[in-house]
């Protein structure tokens, strides 16, 4: 029933996907709201399809880094390179069409569209004739890459519905569609699995380990069971700052990674 | 009050069929009685009643477009439609010899449109700095700014008295202003208006329009520039506002401050909340039920007892109740009592459509 | 603000000059050159103490209007309705008791029960319905003109003033000074008018108190913050919203009076001050008095500056403040981004 994913093909943007060095870098992030630091001074590089786990209890400052990375926040120090280029400064959406893509860990859907629709924006917003008036035909490139990512993430059956209208989980996996929309390069999972049943989790490692393997991901995840069986490398964050990097079964047996995480009152 | 839309999805291919053949039934009753209207109509009907409504619709409409499609409640449609209008006016041959510039009605029409968006983009421009309910205040102020600007302004708007003796070009030797050519006429592009809002709407422009209402953050992750497609959507529906207005100066043959002023602007918000914002038909309708209401009311009121001036006490109670007790307006009690008889006729499937 | 100017020299500077140069204008007697090309003195002064004032008399209006908008979120574009509505009650009221006086807290009263009544019958039933809200408030500013046209006709009525408040009184501000005899011939102005700024300045001065240096005051500032926050705090927040609402009806209610006064009541003049609210607190920024003031001030001088050198498009320079301040400070001048 999974059959891999087929990435849409690339409809606007050049693609290098050969590009010397890493994927992202970040080099001494640090992000003050106020006087307080929710992350500071985090360098990390992941590599071209590499894919990542970042784990820490609530307030570890993961969502701050997702917010960085993606252009919400501007990190008060620092420098973010992806795929080389400098983007630091760059808006949300000059990264977006760079590749970057991320999901929200409460879903942030277009209720008043259907499903289709939903995935046809997100892949028109990284292509051209963002501003066209004349309806897609049926056969057109978009409109068929739209349909095959909802194919993707197992929605064909509510392609037509509204999404205000889906269950909890289906959004949740929509918002998966979307990310992986256009030609993403790089993709920040944010809690994916957050308030799904064991079915659905089941769901959602089938189409993160059937990903096309030259994208890589970062996420963030509280349940062990999912993140440590998707990724190859693992960074754990406490109070902002990354304090051990790893493989996910080294990560697992790590006795203070234990005491600080595992017993640090997440949910 | 969520405003969702309805609009029909991508068509399965199973049920490709030509176009005409995807419309609906009463539609095509519709169009029969619009297009035939004129062989019992007498003229009062066809060019007050029926002309008005129209106008008034494509001028909601606009509104319609920018607040069920995008969010926007603009307050600014009249006014767009007024710039339009006066500019046919000013550019074209009017009573007031000494302003109107008397140009050709081939030049005239077009930079009527073409200001009337620059005015309509500008002023979008203005209104997006800002989000949610704070649109209604700006667009409000603009618009008052713009009628006391024309009230003032003699050299150009030739201030309080405005222009009269506006009329339409003699285009193929018809007189656009006798009732049946202005019905067809204002029927056509109302026609034309609203067929472009609804094939707009399913465009990529059009969703990604909904997508901004929706959730602007994260059609701004989805690579999108929301407040450019704000602005683009204020350029679009300046086209119906236009169009609208242009039509009501040759029907009036005159436009002055008042045409614009606060109250008429107020009109078009409650025309479009009274239809329903969430379809592009609402606007018509709340402008037809308008109309009925406006030359109706004094021989209701008469009834009563009343002067004929407290029309606009039942329009204030009547806009009311619907923002009160029906929020989508009359198109939301419609869907909502076929809802309600489709329940009852399939009682086996209990899911709420 | 030893800070502020030693980061911004030269902006302070600058200011420093236009603040000698705008008191000069106003204190010291104009050279014939100055006159030659502005007009006489007494013009300009009265062009802006007239601005002063309407600015007094906007702020009365605008005042409420942003502290229902910053603590509710309710745009009440019948605002301008409750205004126009205490002028013509208190117009009846002090032609029938033949006390100018009376009227204020009679209006103050009656027009503030009807926020409230507005408050907690319609507004608090749809608590966070943004839109509805203001789809509602302008229902009720339709339905209010037309009763009030009903009730008290086309025509323009003005509220005359107590005898000790009319004519006009000495300033000691220079007007002109008589070249042959040497004498100083001091500024009058409509003494009720100056009265009206002072009862502005003093109404201004008491809501900031009451929202800086009291319990309650504390509430309305958290709440304009943060609502939610208050709202799980325990405190019965409908008790102070109805107070809120209460209170800036009243003083929009007593503003008609003093615009009744000064100016006159007619249908329209709710609109005209409606609008001129939502200038006022679009440039002040929205929920800040201070804003409301300093918007007031700024609209007020414009609007009559621009009335007595450039009529014909004294509504654009108002209009070009706004768009403005919109371009570059959405928020206005002293609001909160949110």
């Amino acid at each position: 029933m999974n059959a891999p994913v087929t990435p849409p093909r690339p409809v606007a943007l050049g693609q290098s996907h050969v590009s010397a060095g890493n994927a992202l870098e970040l080099r001494g992030i640090t992000k003050m709201f106020g006087a307080l630091a929710a992350i500071s001074d985090v360098t990390l590089s992941v590599r071209p399809g590499e894919r990542r786990a970042v784990l820490g209890s609530n307030g570890a400052g993961k969502t701050t880094l997702f917010n960085c990375i993606t252009g919400d926040f501007l990190p008060t120090t620092g420098l973010i390179r992806f795929f080389g280029e400098d983007v630091t400064t760059f808006p949300p959406h000059e990264r977006i069409r760079r590749g970057l893509r991320r999901t929200y860990q409460i879903s942030s859907l277009f209720a008043g569209l259907s499903v289709i629709d939903n995935v046809y924006l997100a892949c028109r917003g990284v292509s051209r004739n963002r501003f066209s008036l004349i309806r897609p035909r049926r056969d057109d490139a978009l409109v068929h890459a739209a349909e095959t990512l909802v194919e993707a993430v197992h929605l064909t059956a509510e392609k037509d519905r509204l999404v205000g209208e889906l269950a909890y989980g289906q959004q949740r996996q929509l918002e998966i569609a979307l990310a992986l929309s256009g030609a993403p390069r790089f993709i920040l999972f944010d809690e994916p699995a957050a308030g799904l049943s064991p079915t659905e989790r089941r769901d959602l490692v089938s189409i993160l380990t059937t990903l096309p393997t030259h994208i890589g991901y970062i996420i963030i995840e509280h349940d062990m069971d999912v993140a440590l069986r998707v990724v190859e490398s693992v960074t754990m964050m406490h109070n902002g700052r990354i304090f051990k990097e790893g493989r996910p079964e080294e990560i697992e047996d790590d006795p203070e990674v234990q005491e600080l995480y595992l017993g640090g009152g997440h949910e | 009050m969520a405003m969702t839309d309805q609009a029909p999805r991508f068509v399965n291919r199973a049920d490709q069929k030509l176009w005409f053949e995807r419309i609906p039934a009463p539609w095509w009753a519709l169009a029969v009685v619009l297009v035939f209207l004129p062989v019992v109509a007498n003229s009062f009907w066809l060019f007050q009643v029926m002309g008005w409504t129209f106008i008034l619709g494509m001028i909601g409409l606009s509104l319609m477009f920018l607040a069920g499609y995008g969010g926007m409640v603009s307050l600014l449609q009249m006014t767009v439609a007024g710039v339009a209008g006066y500019m046919v006016a000013i550019l074209g041959t009017s009573g007031t010899v000494t302003v109107s510039l008397g140009l050709v009605w081939w030049i005239v029409i077009p930079a009527a449109f073409l200001i009337a968006a620059l005015f309509a983009t500008i002023s979008g421009a203005l209104a997006v700095r800002t989000e949610g309910i704070y649109t209604i205040m700006i667009t409000l102020a603009i618009a008052a700014a713009f009628f006391y600007f024309t009230r003032q302004n003699y050299t150009i708007f030739n201030g309080y008295s405005g222009f009269n003796l506006v009329l339409p070009p003699q285009l193929f030797g018809v007189n656009w202003r006798e009732p049946v050519p202005f019905y067809y006429l204002s029927l056509v592009l109302a026609a034309l208006s609203y067929g472009a809002v609804v094939y707009v709407s399913r465009s990529p422009f059009g969703l990604a329009l909904q997508g901004v209402r929706d959730n602007p953050r994260r059609m701004a992750a989805l690579g999108f520039n929301v407040t450019a497609h704000r602005v683009a959507a204020y350029a679009l529906a300046s086209v119906f506002a236009s169009a609208g207005g242009i039509l009501l100066v040759w029907q009036n043959a005159q436009i002055a401050p008042g045409t614009i002023g606060m109250s008429a602007a107020i009109d078009v918000l409650v025309v479009a909340v009274v239809g329903g914002m969430r379809r592009p038909l609402g606007p018509f309708i709340g402008a037809f039920i308008y109309v009925l209401l406006q030359v109706f009311s004094p021989d209701i009121l008469g009834f009563f007892g009343f002067s004929a001036e407290r029309f606009k006490l039942i329009i204030g109670l009547g806009f009311l109740a619907v923002v009160l007790f029906s929020p989508d307006g009359v198109l939301g009690l419609w869907d909502r009592w076929r809802a309600r008889r489709r329940q009852q006729g399939g009682q086996a499937g209990g899911g709420v459509a | 603000m030893d800070d502020i100017i030693k980061r911004n020299p030269l902006r302070s500077l600058i200011i420093a000059i236009l603040i000698a140069v705008f008191l000069w204008l106003v204190f010291a007697p104009w050279p014939p050159e100055l006159v030659a090309k502005w007009g006489r003195k007494q013009i300009f002064l009265n062009a802006l103490l007239g601005g002063i004032t309407l600015g007094a008399l906007y702020f009365l209006v605008a005042a409420g209007f942003t502290l229902i908008f910053g603590l509710m979120r309710v745009v009440n574009l019948a605002h301008g309705s409750l205004f126009l509505l205490g002028g013509y009650l208190g117009y009846e009221i002090s032609s029938l008791t033949g006390s100018w006086f009376i009227a204020f807290p009679v209006v103050f009263l009656v027009v503030g029960l009807l926020g409230l009544l507005m408050q907690r019958f319609i507004f608090s039933k749809m608590e966070g319905e943004e839109l509805r809200q203001t789809l509602v408030s302008i229902g009720i500013s339709i339905v209010l003109a037309d009763l009030m046209l009903w009730l008290w006709g086309g025509q323009s009525y003005s509220i005359l003033a107590p005898g000790f408040l009319t004519g006009p009184m000495e300033l000691p501000i220079i007007n002109s000074i008589n070249a042959s005899t040497g004498a100083t011939n001091w500024l009058r102005y409509p003494a009720v008018r100056v009265w009206i700024l002072i009862a502005a300045i003093v109404i201004g001065v008491a809501m900031w108190l009451v929202l800086n240096r009291t319990a309650l005051g504390m509430l309305i500032r958290a709440g304009v913050d943060d609502r939610e926050m208050l709202a799980a705090s325990g405190v019965r927040i409908q008790l102070v919203f109805l107070a809120v609402f209460g209170f800036g009806a009243g003083l929009a209610g007593m503003a008609g009076i003093i615009g009744g006064t000064f100016q006159s009541l007619s249908p329209g003049e709710d609109t005209r001050f409606l609008l001129a609210s939502l200038v006022v607190v679009i440039v002040g920024g929205m929920g800040s008095i201070v804003g409301a003031a300093i918007g007031s001030l700024i609209i007020g001088v414009t609007e009559q500056m621009g009335f007595v050198y450039a009529p014909t498009y004294s509504v654009v320079f108002t209009f070009l403040i706004m768009a403005a301040v919109l371009a570059f400070r959405p928020q206005g001048l002293l609001g909160a981004r949110r």
